[in-house]
């Protein structure tokens, strides 16, 4: 018999995905070592894809998974709404792909309020 | 609206202060909502004045919602981002708020949320936002905001008019219920 154990960072990552997936989510944002790290990758050349787990972190604990989250928001989505539906998008999605269980915790760190100036001069 | 979300007991509940008229500043938006505002609120201009802060919040709220997110950074802005990011965002646990959330814990810059009730407070008409406090116990925020009025602008209508867009802006914005706002009138100014 064989048993498959899911690693920090796939977790993270997967995470990461869904939650940037979420309406309202602007970004994720890294916290001091991932941008120290954003930053060399960048100087270096390195490509940071969709898979980044910037803004995220995760333990793996036997079946168990504790996941935590920075995000910044758009003005006009409901805080405490976003925040339970990244809570949502990241456990179902953590438990469809690794099939561990997880406790989300979120931060809003951020919210927008200037957006991008609708049409043109 | 969501406050039925909230858990019972949160409704924000206060000692509540009146418009220059005596109306009700949230009768006058729920009336605005409903597209039924009656005689009196169709003539009143501390009335009109608070039925404009109502369509302005909804303005920014569900503008700001529809608007589609901005391209992906520039290589520069990336970098410049991190930067920043590692020198301004390292957030204290004392900067933070709870939301209710039924899905695990939740939490929301303080800073970010005092700048969104400044923003909406901005965007009334004659008002402007200096600073704003905000304090937690529980769930329910307690705000301590300071303001400064075009010169003209009722003060006795003021602190109603406030109260209502900083409560109804942390229902729909923030999603945290407003028990108590505290408004200071800190200065004038008049448009040229």
């Amino acid at each position: 018999m064989s048993v498959l154990h899911v690693g920090d960072r796939v977790v993270a990552r997967v995470a990461a995905r869904a939650a940037r997936a979420v309406p309202g989510v602007v970004a994720l944002r890294p916290d001091l070592t991932q941008a120290l790290l954003g930053i060399a990758g960048t100087v270096f050349g390195q490509e940071r894809g969709p898979l980044s787990a910037d803004g995220a972190s995760a333990v793996v604990e036997g079946g168990h998974a504790e996941v935590s989250l920075t995000v910044v928001a758009r003005l006009g989505h409901n805080c405490r709404d976003l925040a339970a539906a990244v809570q949502r998008a990241v456990t179902a999605e953590v438990a469809a792909y690794t099939g561990l269980d997880v406790l989300v915790r979120v931060t809003i760190a951020d919210v927008l309020i200037e957006g991008p100036r609708s049409g043109g001069p | 609206m969501a406050l039925d979300a909230f858990p019972p007991g949160l409704s924000p509940e206060d000692q509540i202060e009146p418009l220059a008229c005596g109306r009700d500043a949230a009768d006058v938006w729920d009336h605005a909502a409903d597209g039924v505002p009656d005689e009196h609120e169709r003539s009143c201009p501390h009335c009109a004045a608070a039925i404009a802060d109502a369509r302005g919040l909804d303005g920014i709220v569900h503008r700001m919602a529809d608007e589609v997110p901005p391209p992906p950074p520039s290589l520069v802005d990336t970098v410049m981002e991190a930067v920043l990011n590692t020198v301004t965002a390292e957030l204290r646990p004392q900067d933070l708020l709870a939301l209710y959330s039924p899905a695990g814990p939740a939490r929301l810059s303080r800073p970010a949320a005092a700048r969104v009730l400044r923003h909406v407070v901005d965007r009334m008409d004659g008002m402007r936002a200096r600073s704003c406090r905000i304090e937690q116990d529980g769930l329910a925020l307690s705000v301590a905001i300071t303001v400064t009025a075009r010169f003209g602008v009722d003060l006795a209508s003021v602190t109603a008019r406030v109260r209502q867009m900083v409560v109804a802006a942390g229902k729909q914005a923030l999603g945290t219920p407003v028990a108590r706002v505290d408004i200071t009138v800190v200065d004038l100014w008049e448009e040229r």
